[in-house]
């Protein structure tokens, strides 16, 4: 009968394939001899631009294919010199760069001063919308380049940039702005070559960088991105390995257990799921440290005032959550009670400086609560995005308050992020909100101007539309200090107006962990979560 | 038969019209900024944003962006996504992926579900149609992901670990070749298995009571004889029903399996595409499941005709 007949075949077919494929055991010979190591990494969202790139997956890679002007000291965060010789300024607003000799992109062209003024100049430009834009803002003639809506730009080159020599150049902003070097590690800020200009979306698939790595092939989407040493790299900061295959998984369970297995070597980011057995599994390979986030529960103080308006009613808030068994019992101890609104991995943060108000008593939260009158209709929403992993810990938070405050708390979950800042920034929404902020370079200015100034309302993240102008005028005074430290106090004594007056709540910051195999040592995460490769050894 | 096949694919154009319209409209329809989503938990830069949203039309009415969509497909052209990657690159890179798990998972599903349904229907009430009641129960009762992450962590990881066999992988890999589809596609192929195996021994229980074949055997015909083209051919028809209508479900209801073993498929990519709200990508995957289903069922209907002559098609 011919349909049995050819079932047979089938069925043959696939026991002689399955047979063959078997004896031909391909092993993966990744992290084996030659100094190969394979790591996890999502797929990033667009091609490999550092203008172009604000999401962390993108970032990874850049990481290793470029090197900035400065780069952060891996334990305390600092700016050090990289590509920059030097980075001199007088008055925080005329910054003079000079460039180290040596530095030479992956097709052999020279890294000068043109290199990063071209670079910067792309990203500036509203033409190409990169995702960077923003932080070209600063720099003196930002506006003819990117005008905004329905406006086409008026020049094509920042006129606060100029090229002085071969490897010198000046940058001048718009205001002085003392933290600025700090801000010329993030990947915005990188070079870019001349063959750049040709194609940009093919440089994308397969940028010729001038870091410690190189492309090896292009990123082949979704399955792989490879890198190899650059061997012309100056000597000191070298690649010790010889290549770096960047697996793309998009399921952090799958990596771990591929990990687990030893198929990749470093996981720079765990799955919730690993965080009971992590430290047994993988002992001192197991690094646990503080990352740069921060997570906060949002007020909308100009959305409803008759609420959160008092400022007691925001110290009662704040004093009736418990946040430290918020990090442990629903985090699994992968957030730490946050302490200032300032992360604690940058220069700037003080232990403790929310002091009372940021520490967990119930019954003086419920004493000023009462005290200043309560809230009307003695209820309040709390709400959150359900598509990140909020749910647990706004409902933990909704019930501190009604059990602490005695007040009817509902958690209101929105599908997704922008619906919640939609209805946020039409005042139709009132409750109050979860939010987050993780830094983009590390700078405690970082962590104050960019959720709570003016500017921040319409480009930033201060949705509850906090004003104050004695706050404008201290983070002035501090952009224009002459010396980054002196800036540094400033922005302190920023950060303590908004301690005093909590426009938001801080709650947790995030902890990184990540874990690497046996095969490999000096594994070093940085604060970005982003793994220093260059120093990666086999073991 | 001619004919009839030509006519079938012409009725396919009118489905696949209404069904992009239909899920565009969807898609548009779906909550969300998808500007905003490509920004994360920051806030989009309202510059880079209006860019954005000009460059892709996405300020248009909903039949001006789905006219200026459906011209283009008409040119080839299936549009590019919000982060600039052509739609068709996309869609070609996942689906060879997701058609090789899904005919591999297809032919586990077939030959091993129809071959324990015959021996079940057999040796009825004995202990091989037991073990096959059984077992079968036990995997239509366990959840997809269950079984998937279980098989991933035993055979993947604790096999290399204990034992040093590093036969099956924990995530797909390419160089693997057929052997990095089969712990995928036997975890994507359980339960259409089962439900195979129990649909092959109740229509084979049937058919071996029918007259026909008591005649056969009456007749003194091998036993083989008799099973193979007497009975099995009259208790394929509902199982080939079955099979055509899962190959569609197995490509759309991999996403479950593609995620636990890493493969970048159809399902992620339309699970992505649908959280983004990437409205060109999903009319894309979307269409061409449809295709997908439309072939199987018309495979479906012309073997009935290869099973039992006496069906014709006008």
């Amino acid at each position: 009968m011919r349909g049995a007949t050819s079932a047979k075949w089938v069925a043959g077919a696939v026991i002689v394939a399955m047979a063959a494929t078997a004896c031909s055991t391909s092993k993966d010979n990744a992290g084996e001899g030659g100094g190969n190591i394979t790591v996890q990494l999502g797929e990033p969202q667009h091609g490999l631009v550092g203008q172009n790139t604000a999401e962390s997956e993108g970032a990874e890679v850049l990481n290793a294919l470029f090197t900035g002007l400065v780069k952060y000291d891996n334990k305390t965060n600092e700016p050090k010199l990289a590509v920059a010789e030097s980075i001199e300024t007088t008055d925080s607003k005329t910054w003079t760069i000079k460039i180290k000799d040596g530095y030479t992109f992956h097709n052999g062209e020279k890294v000068d001063a043109q290199s990063f003024v071209r670079a910067w100049n792309w990203g500036a430009n509203q033409d190409n919308a990169a995702e960077g834009l923003p932080f070209f803002s600063k720099i003196d003639g930002s506006d003819e380049l990117a005008p905004g809506k329905d406006k086409k730009p008026t020049a094509k080159e920042l006129k606060g940039l100029k090229v002085v020599s071969e490897n010198t150049f000046t940058v001048t902003l718009k205001e002085s702005f003392s933290q600025f070097k700090t801000m010329l590690g993030y990947n915005a800020f990188y070079p870019l070559p001349k063959a750049f200009e040709a194609d940009p979306k093919k440089f994308g698939e397969a940028p010729i960088g001038n870091g410690a790595f190189q492309m090896d092939g292009v990123w082949d989407h979704n399955k792989q991105i490879k890198v190899k040493r650059y061997d012309k790299y100056p000597a000191e900061g070298r690649a010790k390995l010889s290549g770096v295959t960047f697996k793309i998984y998009d399921n952090l369970d799958t990596a771990y257990n591929d990990l687990r297995a030893d198929n990749i070597q470093i996981l720079d980011k765990l799955p919730i799921s690993a965080m009971a057995t992590v430290s047994q599994e993988f002992g001192e390979r197991y690094i646990y440290k503080p990352e740069s986030g921060v997570g906060y529960v949002g007020l909308p103080l100009e959305q409803n005032p008759e609420t959160f308006g008092k400022l007691e009613i925001r110290q009662a808030i704040s004093m009736a959550i418990d946040r430290d068994a918020i990090g442990k019992s629903i985090f699994n101890g992968t957030r730490k009670p946050a302490d200032d609104f300032i992360s604690p991995i940058v220069p700037g943060y003080r232990k403790g400086a929310l002091g009372e108000f940021g520490t967990y008593n119930p019954a003086k939260a419920k004493e000023i609560f009462e005290k200043a009158g309560g809230i009307p209709g003695n209820k309040m929403e709390l709400g959150y995005n359900a598509d990140g992993g909020h749910k647990e810990w706004i409902e933990a938070v909704a019930n501190q308050l009604k059990q602490n405050l005695g007040i009817e708390v509902t958690a209101k979950p929105y599908a997704k992020f922008g619906d919640m800042l939609d209805d946020l920034g039409a005042s139709k929404y009132k409750g109050a909100f979860r939010m987050a902020w993780s830094m983009d370079y590390p700078a405690a200015e970082n962590y104050l101007r960019p959720i709570f100034s003016k500017v921040a309302i319409e480009n930033g993240s201060n949705y509850g539309h906090y004003k104050n102008d004695e706050f404008e005028a201290v983070m002035k005074q501090a952009d224009e200090a002459k010396d980054p430290a002196e800036g540094l106090k400033l922005y302190q004594k920023a950060d303590d107006i908004i301690i005093r007056d909590l426009p938001y709540i801080p709650v947790f910051t995030y902890m990184s962990s990540s874990a690497y195999s046996k095969s490999v040592k000096n594994v070093e995460v940085d604060a970005q979560g982003r793994m220093d490769l260059a120093n990666v050894e086999l073991s | 038969m001619g004919r009839y096949l030509i006519r079938r694919l012409v009725q396919a154009i009118p489905v696949l019209l209404g069904a992009t319209f239909l899920i565009y409209w969807l898609a548009f329809k779906l909550p969300g900024d998808p500007i905003q989503a490509l920004a994360g938990e920051k806030k989009a830069d309202p510059i880079v944003a209006a860019m954005l949203r000009e460059k892709y039309h996405l300020n248009d009415s909903f039949l001006s962006q789905y006219w200026n969509y459906i011209t283009n497909l008409f040119q080839g052209n299936f549009g590019e996504t919000l982060t600039g990657r052509s739609v068709w690159d996309k869609i070609t890179e996942a689906f060879p992926y997701t058609m090789n798990l899904a005919i591999i998972a297809f032919l586990i599903e077939a030959v091993v579900g129809v071959l324990a349904g015959i021996m079940a229907a057999l040796r009825r009430g004995k202990f091989l149609d037991q073990l096959v009641l059984l077992s079968t129960l036990l995997v239509i009762s366990i959840p997809v992901f269950v079984s998937g992450f279980i098989l991933q962590l035993t055979l993947g990881v604790q096999l290399k670990k204990s034992w040093g066999i590093d036969f099956f992988s924990v995530s797909f890999n390419e160089n693997d070749g057929i052997r990095a589809y089969l712990l995928p596609a036997l975890v994507l192929a359980s339960t259409s298995l089962a439900y195979v195996a129990r649909l092959t021994r109740t229509s084979m229980m049937e058919t071996m009571r029918a007259d026909y074949v008591r005649t056969a055997t009456a007749k003194g015909l091998p036993r083989r004889r008799v099973v193979g083209n007497h009975a099995l051919r009259n208790a394929l028809i509902p199982i080939v029903t079955f099979l055509g209508a899962d190959l569609g479900a197995l490509m759309g209801g991999a996403v479950i399996t593609e995620k636990i073993f890493n493969i970048h498929g159809i399902g992620g990519l339309l699970a992505e595409s649908v959280y983004r709200k990437e409205g060109t990508v999903i009319v894309g995957v979307v269409s061409l499941l449809i295709i997908v289903y439309l072939v199987a069922n018309l495979i479906v209907d012309l073997l009935y005709a290869v099973l039992d002559p006496r069906i014709r098609y006008a």
